[in-house]
């Protein structure tokens, strides 16, 4: 009986789970932290990025003129969103759900960390708490950097991370990195994720009919994928290792959205030989009248001149 | 004279009487200035409605941000169909070579030029601005089905005027001399406009060439007309709209409504003109075989055009189709397909439905049912746009024409009854000299 009771329990609660509106975030992600401290640049970038990103839905913070969808986006300056933890914001912006997308592959983890603080800014009793280990826990002490390069015969970009401390500097040895490419909207992984070997060097095959722009240009930028062991370094560096690509406009050819000066040719040909052809048979008709006219007019004049004529002209005319 | 037809006597009587029976009704009496002065007072009344559209704008209509095309333009599309009438009756029938359809090819065409003429302005009615109508012309994309429908409808309105006009030059040679007692502008219009018409041979050899085009031309234009009316909507990704058979369906459709508001003018000069000689029952019966064959056909489309979506159920149909059977619009959709569609079809299998009084009743139901098809084909596609967008106010949803809106488009039939009163009231409606011919024609078999 206690057993049936539950179950009955269990499928009522079930349609408000399904609904969803307690969005759970996994234990391991709430406590996460951003590697640096909010200050005004953070915010300032991170009001750049929100307003590209988030501005649509979300509107003006401290506003509430989001749009109306359910479920509904909600100001991010009030209570709702403000409650989360640091590590909840992060996670729901990366993740997304329903008609929230996901902004992992739009946006870095550094400027989803700028996003945060821009929020951040509208709550007066946030205190941040930053991650302790800025610089890494397998290299206590060090500073880690990135430093990407590309070798054009081999198709190849390396990825060279070390740690510089006082000691010297020594590669990072085991650390998984990504590399990412920036293309319309948002990044893109380029090839699979690399450890580093025992140089500190990671290679990434470069597909050839990658696109870059006019000059063959490409903005790559590097991670760790395990930033609480290496910190969020990243390195976002310019490489000439795509195709050279020049955009053509959408409108330079002859197309059916484009302007009637550029119309398809067999558009104009249709329309204008259909169009010519019906209103030359409709003149040609026209001219049909000019012709009765002409008749009438001879036999109107030969009825009247004629001598031998028997019978007055307004007879014949019925 | 052997160049010369009509010239026997016998032919000359039969002119007369014919001339007699046909002309008594072409004159200005009391009874068509009433009509007329009721049919200005209602237009007056109506225009003073569009006015005020004009001045406030399209807010005063209930066209939003999702039904942008309302009324108006189901107005528009139920004009173009009613309009193909004089394509069908003159043309692919008269060219089959049916005699029957002589008298009635002119109610017919009168009925096509009417309709074309206002359709154009109910479009004008439809516009925010205008005044802003010369852009089509100017800065119009030969890529636009709007251009093309404003080409085709306009080409339709002249081709269907000479198509009127051409065989009637012999008419007005015959009735210039026959107009005793009317307006003197009338007289002089007919001795201009029957252009020396001497019934000369070479005459009608010339006359006859230029109708033989006209007919021949008039087919792929009317086809034209209504199928880029159909693909003004079917070009579209809308759900309703995007149908590869909305040419073939349109068309068809035009037919049963065309058919139906010739069947009535048919009834209303046979009582009214007192034509019951030539507008004849044996005519009305075959109308209405024609009548009930294009309504065959509509109902044929009307069935591949919901089931081939109802069987996918894509989701958007599914909304559409629930919408139209059993939603918001199932009372006019049943209405439509069963007093306009379903049950004239079946009456018009049942010969006594073919007399002239049952055949009146029956096409004014198809005819008003043509209306409201157009509606239904218009309207409720747009209330589910392919984006999902939400918390917007009700009336933008939920389209409900206002009186303004209703007022303009009553203008616009008015304007169709005005132009078929002055053409069929200042011109003879049945043709004289083609039905003497018929006459002689048929003396000739006899002998």
């Amino acid at each position: 009986m206690r057993y049936r009771a539950g179950v009955i329990l269990c499928l009522m609660l079930l349609p408000s789970f399904a609904k969803g509106q307690d969005w759970v975030v996994p234990e391991e992600r709430r406590g996460r932290l951003s590697t640096f401290p909010f200050n005004d640049d953070t915010r300032k970038e991170g009001e750049r990025l929100y307003m590209i990103n988030c501005h649509s839905c979300h509107g003006d913070p401290g506003k509430n003129n989001y749009i109306v969808l359910q479920p509904s986006p909600g100001d991010p300056a009030t209570e709702k969103i403000q409650k989360n933890s640091d590590g909840e914001i992060f996670h729901k912006v990366s993740v997304g759900r329903g008609q929230m997308p996901s902004f992992r592959s739009v946006l870095t983890t550094e400027e989803i960390w700028k996003v945060v603080s821009y929020i951040r800014s509208f709550n007066r009793d946030y205190v941040q708490k930053v991650m302790q280990v800025i610089t890494s826990s397998a290299y206590p002490g060090a500073v880690i950097s990135m430093k990407l390069a590309y070798d054009e015969a081999a198709k190849l970009v390396s990825v060279m991370a070390s740690a510089t401390s006082e000691t010297g500097t020594v590669p990072v040895t085991g650390a998984g990195v990504r590399l990412l490419a920036r293309r319309y909207f948002g990044l893109m992984q380029v090839d699979e994720e690399k450890t580093t070997d025992n140089n500190g060097t990671a290679l990434f095959a470069i597909p050839e009919s990658l696109p870059g722009d006019t000059a063959g240009n490409i903005s790559f930028s590097a991670q760790f994928t395990d930033e609480q062991v290496f910190g969020s370094v990243s390195k976002d560096t310019i490489l000439n290792a795509g195709a050279v690509t020049i955009p053509v406009s959408l409108t330079a050819k002859r197309a059916m959205w484009n302007t009637v000066r550029k119309a398809p040719v067999w558009v104009i040909l249709a329309y204008g030989l259909g169009v010519l052809a019906v209103w030359g048979f409709i003149f040609l008709v026209m001219f049909r009248l000019r012709d009765i006219f002409t008749v009438g007019t001879e036999l109107r004049e030969r009825l009247q001149t004629s001598p031998g004529n028997q019978e007055p002209p307004k007879n014949q005319q019925i | 004279m052997d160049e010369i037809r009509f010239n026997t006597p016998t032919e000359k009587g039969k002119i007369d009487s014919l001339a007699s029976d046909i002309l008594k009704n072409v004159r200005i009496n009391s009874g068509f200035l009433l009509w007329m002065g009721f049919l200005f007072t209602l237009l007056a009344a109506c225009l003073a409605a569009y006015v005020i559209q004009l001045r406030n704008g399209l807010g005063v209509t209930g066209l939003r941000d999702f039904t942008s095309w309302g009324m108006y333009i189901a107005n528009f599309v139920f004009f173009v169909a009613t309009s193909l009438c004089g394509m069908l009756i003159s043309s692919v029938l008269g060219l089959i070579g049916y005699k029957w359809v002589k008298p009635i090819s002119r109610i017919a065409e009168i009925i096509a030029i009417a309709f074309a003429a206002v359709a154009g302005l109910v479009i004008i009615s439809d516009m925010g601005r205008p005044d802003r109508l010369p852009y089509v012309f100017l800065f119009g994309r030969v890529q636009s089905p709007i251009l093309w429908d404003v080409t085709v409808v306009t080409t339709y309105f002249v081709l269907s005027l000479l198509l009127w006009f051409f065989p009637m030059i012999p008419d007005l040679a015959i009735a210039k001399d026959r107009l005793e007692g009317r307006p003197k502008f009338l007289v002089k219009a007919y001795e201009i406009l029957s252009f020396r018409w001497m019934h000369h041979e070479v005459q009608y050899r010339l006359l006859g060439q230029a109708v033989r085009i006209l007919l021949i031309l008039i087919i792929p234009t009317a086809f034209a007309i209504h199928t880029v009316t159909s693909w003004l909507f079917a070009v579209t990704p809308r759900t309703g709209w995007d149908s590869t058979i909305f040419g073939p369906y349109f068309i068809s459709g035009a037919f049963v409504s065309g058919t139906a508001a010739v069947i009535i003018a048919m009834y209303f000069f046979r009582v009214n003109y007192r034509l019951e000689k030539y507008l004849n029952a044996q005519t009305f019966e075959r109308m209405g075989r024609v009548l009930v064959l294009v309504a065959i056909v509509y109902f044929y489309f009307n069935l591949n055009e919901f089931l081939v979506p109802g069987y996918k159920l894509k989701t958007g149909d599914a909304i559409h189709l629930r919408e139209l059977f059993t939603g918001h619009y199932a009372l006019m959709f049943w209405g439509i397909q069963l007093l306009g569609l379903v049950i004239p079809i079946i009456l018009l299998l049942f010969r006594q439905m073919r007399r002239p009084l049952p055949m009146l009743l029956i096409s004014f139901f198809v005819l008003i049912g043509s209306w409201f098809k157009r509606y239904i084909i218009v309207v409720p596609a747009q209330a589910h746009p392919n984006l999902p967008i939400q918390g917007v106010p009700v009336e933008w949803v939920v389209y409900r024409p206002t009186l303004i809106e209703t007022a303009v488009t009553v203008a616009s039939i008015v304007l169709v009854l005005i132009i078929i009163t002055i053409l069929a009231k200042l011109f003879p409606v049945v043709p004289i000299w083609e039905m003497a011919e018929e006459e002689s024609g048929k003396d000739k078999i006899t002998q």
